[in-house]
């Protein structure tokens, strides 16, 4: 396992190195030179442009500045802003960056959950109203036109109905007079959320270990009480009307993303479930007695659940590639919208600096999936 | 063993299993009655596709969706398990009838450990209290098939094909079943593991007193672990009886071509001798008795008419024109030897 993670940490290194050239010289490819952009940059004070040439060899052939290109973002150093000036590129991105995360890898989860949930509950009853309904509304769903759709979802529920609100991080009215910045609620939100996480799966292997058979159905009321106890503790402190505004706001992105693809996860599992029940272990498991749910969900759908989980990769790129289209569309500030931004306002060190993490993101997807499939499967697992 | 003294553990009384197909209706079982008494093994023998499988998954009530039950019984212990619900049905399994598949080896879970597996069907029949408790249990089931415990925590690609086939032995003894059907068990194995595998099954059964039906199309298999055969054609039962007897003097013809072709377990195999032809098909089978087109003896009334059943003793067979049965001395049996 160790051997495979650095093996697999090593392909990482090299593809990043290989996506920082590749941004280098498509940047440069533009029209207009990567050096006058610094240089003639009218908002910079004179001795900081100075500065700037120096430290990125701006003055240099282009081999070099290549050189120095690298050697900066291997060290950390991805210069300042211009959109966003005086920020440093890390900064604007080190508050971009979590809130794209949350918000695509929370419906990334959602879809992947609500897709594989009905692709079983469809395989192991077929031929039902729900198969019918599901397959043409997820079908359809997922040939929508994306910007259209969520056009659509904000004109139903937050014009229409007003339940939601039309877009964007945050409502400023609400934050009025809030003492503390929407950037330190929200890193809270994430210290909450992964504490959880976190306790959830202690839980389960807490029980797990037990001594006594039948103990297992305890594993959801405690998680349950655990659920509902976090929010209760949020509503009691004073940034709880805080955090439930960021969250207000991501309700309708998530329900779309989510609507938009978990057909594809419900298809799929539909698919591979069909295949396991086949299986003569599912017969096994249901000639020793076990109840229907145990022979669905611990044998066939848990076995049906390894390629599925595979295209998860699939999902998430999908999720970041979409996170242009979708955040533009929801005004969320994150790293699409930053990244559109940067591109239409020539703010180069922006892009550059967005490329190079939405790479890295998608890679650490790829391994976190790829090792997420290896515990999924012992006969990968001890190899 | 004298069948008449106990009470049976099973009765299978006139069962028949229809398969809708697109070809048509498959008779895959056909009017099969037989009983089997506590402790008393029964060996279900007959070419592929003969329906022997069908005959084990009826008992266990585990039919694909095409299947229908059209007439018969299966009583267990007195219970009709045709007449179960399915709730009920589901606590019978394993708790009162276990079954070893055909397809033994793939009858394991992937990705959950052995042990597991086993330690899942104690805890749905609620027969052990703690995880230890269970734990030891499976310990001892490894014990009595062969298999050092320490393995229950391996996971299923980890085993060889022999000790797969043990632990789904093992699988099938965890909840004490009254009755054990083995279905071809060891057909994936070489001879030498498959025979001692075949003999530890025996021992187990035996030390246990379980019924048992073993199922195989190796006539010479059967011989080796059962106190009575069943020969099955063409969906119906065609011969019953001790098996030192239809060793000793088989009445049906198609048993007797049976045997021939099987010398012995650990002998060559001979094609089918006076076997010429398929089996029939059971979409349409023949007329009269099934085995006619086959058949060497077959004559006007084989064509048109259903067997009666010829009945020596606690032995029997369908056939119009049975095999002489050679004299026994005074009914004193010793084993199959
Ligand atoms: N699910 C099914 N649908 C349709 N026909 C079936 C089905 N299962 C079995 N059959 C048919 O029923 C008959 C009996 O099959 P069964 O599997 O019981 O035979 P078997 O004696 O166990 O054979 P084998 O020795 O090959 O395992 C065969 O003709 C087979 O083709
Ligand atoms: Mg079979």
């Amino acid at each position: 396992m160790t051997g495979y993670l650095a093996k697999r940490a090593g392909q990482m290194a090299l593809t990043l190195f290989l996506i920082v050239t590749l941004t280098f010289f498509l940047v440069q490819a533009q029209p207009g030179d990567y050096a006058t952009f610094y240089a003639l940059n009218p908002d910079l004070p004179a001795e900081v442009r100075a500065q700037i040439k120096e430290s990125f060899g701006l003055d240099k052939p282009l081999w070099q500045q290549y050189l120095v290109h690298m050697k900066n973002t291997f060290t950390g150093n991805f210069g300042v802003s211009f959109g966003h000036f005086p920020r440093p590129v890390l900064d604007v991105l080190a508050e971009r960056l979590p809130r794209t995360a949350v918000l695509f890898l929370t419906a990334t989860a959602v879809s992947f959950y609500v897709g594989f949930f009905l692709g079983k509950a469809i395989a192991w009853r077929r031929g039902g109203v729900l198969e019918y309904a599901a397959t043409i509304s997820g079908a359809t769903l997922f040939t929508a036109f994306t910007p259209a759709f969520g056009l659509m979802m904000i004109w139903i529920f937050a014009f229409k109905l007003g339940w939601l609100p039309v877009g964007k991080f945050l409502d400023p009215l609400v934050w009025r007079g809030a003492e503390v910045s929407a950037n330190h609620v929200f890193s809270y939100m994430l210290v909450t959320g992964a504490a959880f996480i976190a306790f959830a799966f202690l839980v389960l292997f807490f029980f797990r270990r037990s001594g006594r058979i039948g103990s297992a159905p305890l594993v959801r009321p405690v998680i349950a009480v655990a659920a509902l106890a976090i929010p209760v503790a949020w509503a009691f402190s004073d940034i709880g009307y805080l955090a439930l505004d960021i969250l207000r706001h991501m309700i309708l992105p998530i329900v779309t993303l989510t609507l938009i693809s978990f057909a594809g996860t419900m298809l799929l599992t539909r698919n591979s479930m069909l295949e396991t029940m086949r299986e003569d272990y599912v017969m096994a498991a249901r000639a020793k007695g076990l109840p229907e749910k145990v022979v669905r969900d611990r044998h066939a759908a848990r076995n049906a659940l390894l390629p599925v989980v595979t295209s998860l990769v699939y999902s998430l790129i999908f999720a970041i590639d979409g996170s242009v289209i979708i955040e533009g569309v929801f005004s969320w500030p994150g790293m699409g919208m930053t990244l559109l931004d940067a591109v239409r306002s020539e703010d180069l060190p922006l892009v550059m600096g967005s490329m190079v993490f939405i790479g890295l993101f998608s890679l650490l997807a790829h391994v976190i999936v790829d090792v997420l499939y290896v515990y999924l499967d012992p006969r990968i697992r001890y190899q | 063993m004298t069948t008449s003294t106990h009470t049976p553990v099973l009765q299978v009384i006139d069962l028949s299993l229809r398969y809708q197909t697109r070809q048509g209706e498959v008779q895959a079982v056909e009017g099969v009655s037989f009983e089997l008494q506590q402790g008393q093994s029964l060996g279900l023998v007959g070419e592929s596709g003969c329906g022997k499988t069908s005959v084990a998954t009826s008992l266990m009530r585990l039919l694909p969706e095409n299947a229908r039950l059209t007439r018969g019984q299966v009583r267990l212990n007195g219970t009709d398990l045709l007449e179960l619900d399915d709730e009920e049905m589901r606590s019978y399994r394993w708790r009162r009838i276990a079954m070893v598949f055909q397809a033994a080896m793939n009858s394991l879970d992937p990705v959950h450990r052995v042990g597991q597996q086993i330690i899942e069907a104690i805890e749905a029949h609620g027969m052990e209290t703690t995880v230890s408790d269970a734990r030891e249990r499976v310990a001892r089931l490894f014990r009595m098939v062969g298999l050092d415990p320490q393995l229950m925590d391996r996971y299923p690609h980890e085993f060889s094909g022999g000790m797969r086939q043990r632990a789904v032995i093992a699988m099938a003894l965890s909840c004490d079943p009254d009755l054990i059907i083995a279905d071809e068990p060891t057909t994936a194995l070489d001879v030498i593991v498959q025979d001692r595998i075949l003999r530890e099954l025996k021992l187990v059964q035996q030390e246990l007193r379980m019924g048992m039906i073993y199922i195989s199309h190796d006539i010479g298999v059967v011989a080796e672990v059962t106190d009575r055969i069943g020969v099955m054609y063409a969906g119906r039962l065609v011969e019953l009886g001790d098996t030192a007897d239809v060793f000793r003097s088989p009445m049906h013809p198609y048993t007797a071509a049976l045997m021939s072709s099987f010398p012995s377990v650990h002998g060559e195999r001979l094609p089918l001798q006076g076997l010429a032809g398929e089996p029939p098909n059971l979409i349409d089978p023949p007329s009269g008795c099934p085995f006619h087109p086959r058949c060497q003896y077959a004559d006007e009334v084989c064509r048109t008419e259903f067997p009666e059943r010829s009945i020596h003793e606690d032995h029997w067979a369908a056939c119009w024109h049975p095999l002489e049965v050679t004299v026994t001395g005074d009914g004193s049996r010793d084993g199959c030897g």
